[in-house]
């Protein structure tokens, strides 16, 4: 980086804004398939009978992301901070998706 | 709850313990000190009954917090909070063992006015700038403040003088807008439970700075201050401003035994609005004397260039020229409680 001149540097931030922009894409598309991933399985249990709120099962996830992100050099705390958001929409979007339906319900009977 | 580690617990074992908390529907905070590590475990208390939390390997103890207050709570936390604000440009801390000073006008009225009072508060040793935007007045037909043009002149000023910049936010819906500006958010005394605003509050990266309701007890501030906390901003900063009591000599009564108080029962700063508490400009510097004794971390005093001609709070603030009087007598009582000026301060001390 020494070498480098000043319009070396802004060329080359440039080019690092343009990959950071890529990666947001996929991070949001990533974040789509993972909810409508959440969605389904909030069918799933449904059909099986489960409660929508499973604490084991998002506690054994926030562990595993914890281990993960310690492994690959990330700070365990605010990764565990993001996924617990994903872990909320992922709840919401499964709540929306069954009172519309037990809403639809009543509407029909 | 609060679970206290053993020294050498491995981060297996902290994920492990947590992860039993949370799968009862709780959830965890981590707190690492440099002695002790403490999980802090919030929500409903009864799912707790039935895990084994003793027997967990790195577990050394379990302890009730019997507070309504968890995470702002002095057991959540192996250590004090230090409060940092603003960036590489413009910085300023509290908690730590320095004493730092917030001043400025209780409004921003015009350019030519914060210029002025912001170099006079930094020469004297101020390490941070106070301006009101948006006032909220007890009368409707009282001066309400430029609104956004003080943020536009606030964030000018704070990059001519490389003071960082609190001011009051009245309403959720002003919150963005004002985070552009300034690098701390204050809570208004009369705003200190408005409880939709807390929770946005929480959800911003931006330090807060509570100040205490007229009427609200301790235990009431700390509960706002939890709210903040509760929803993702642990930056917190406590203020007593004095509360209403039967004294009418005084505009309110500083209450300077809840410095202690809140020092004792909670982890994060505390600093005093010694203008606020009396009302009075001769009483400014007596209550920011006793509050340093009593353990204050900072002050936020009000200075206007004229006060005669302020267009809000005229009676309580100090000249100029009074406030640096001010800061050069505080030196004796930072030094006589242990305390040091923030950096700059101490600069400022040096020169003058």
């Amino acid at each position: 980086m020494s070498d480098s001149t000043p319009a070396d540097a802004l060329a080359e931030l440039a080019a690092c804004r343009d990959e950071i922009e890529v990666i947001d894409r996929e991070i949001i598309s990533l974040l789509a398939r993972r909810l409508t991933l959440g969605k389904r399985t909030g069918d799933l249990k449904r059909v099986a009978g489960l409660p929508i709120l499973d604490p084991t099962r998002e506690a054994a996830v926030i562990r595993r992301v914890t281990t993960v992100a310690r492994e690959v050099g990330l700070p365990s705390e605010p990764v565990r901070e993001v996924f617990w958001q994903i872990i909320g929409m992922s709840r919401q979007i499964q709540q929306a998706a069954r009172s519309d339906r037990t809403e639809g319900g009543s509407r029909s009977e | 709850m609060i679970i206290i580690t053993r020294p050498n617990v491995t981060d297996a074992e902290i994920d492990h313990i947590r992860e039993r908390i949370e799968s009862v529907g709780m959830r965890t905070h981590l707190s690492r000190g440099e002695h002790r590590t403490i999980i802090g475990c919030i929500g409903d208390e009864s799912l707790l009954e039935e895990l084994p939390l003793r027997s967990l390997p790195g577990v050394e103890s379990v302890t009730p917090v019997l507070k309504p207050y968890k995470l702002a709570s002095r057991e959540f936390a192996a250590e004090r909070t230090v409060v940092r604000v603003g960036g590489r440009d413009a910085h300023a801390a509290f908690g730590g063992k320095a004493i730092t000073v917030i001043a400025g006008p209780c409004s921003v009225e015009n350019r030519e006015m914060l210029v002025q009072t912001a170099n006079a508060v930094r020469k004297a040793g101020a390490t941070m700038l106070r301006g009101g935007a948006f006032k909220p007045r007890t009368s409707p037909y009282a001066f309400q403040g430029l609104g956004s043009d003080a943020l536009r002149l606030l964030a000018e000023v704070r990059s001519e003088t490389g003071l960082p910049v609190v001011t009051e936010v009245m309403d959720a819906r002003q919150i963005d807008l004002i985070a552009e500006h300034a690098d701390m958010l204050q809570v208004g005394a009369r705003n200190m439970q408005n409880f939709s605003l807390l929770a946005e509050l929480g959800r911003v990266r931006r330090p807060v700075l509570l100040k205490r309701g007229l009427s609200a007890t301790i235990k009431e501030l700390l509960m706002a201050a939890e709210y903040i906390m509760a929803n993702g901003n642990h930056d917190v900063v406590l203020c007593e401003r004095g509360i209403r009591t039967y004294e009418t000599a005084t505009r309110n009564t500083l209450d300077v035994a809840a410095i202690p108080v809140l020092k004792r029962e909670s982890h994060l700063p505390v600093i005093v609005d010694p203008s606020h508490a009396g009302g009075d400009a001769s009483l400014v510097a007596p209550l920011a004397f006793a509050s340093i004794a009593a353990g204050a971390d900072g002050l936020i005093v009000e200075v206007h260039p004229d006060p005669e001609c302020a267009l809000s709070d005229g009676d309580q603030s100090l000249a100029p020229t009074a406030f640096e009087q001010l800061m050069q007598q505080l030196g004796a009582f930072v030094t006589a409680a242990g305390r040091t000026m923030s950096g700059a301060s101490q600069e400022a001390l040096a020169v003058a």
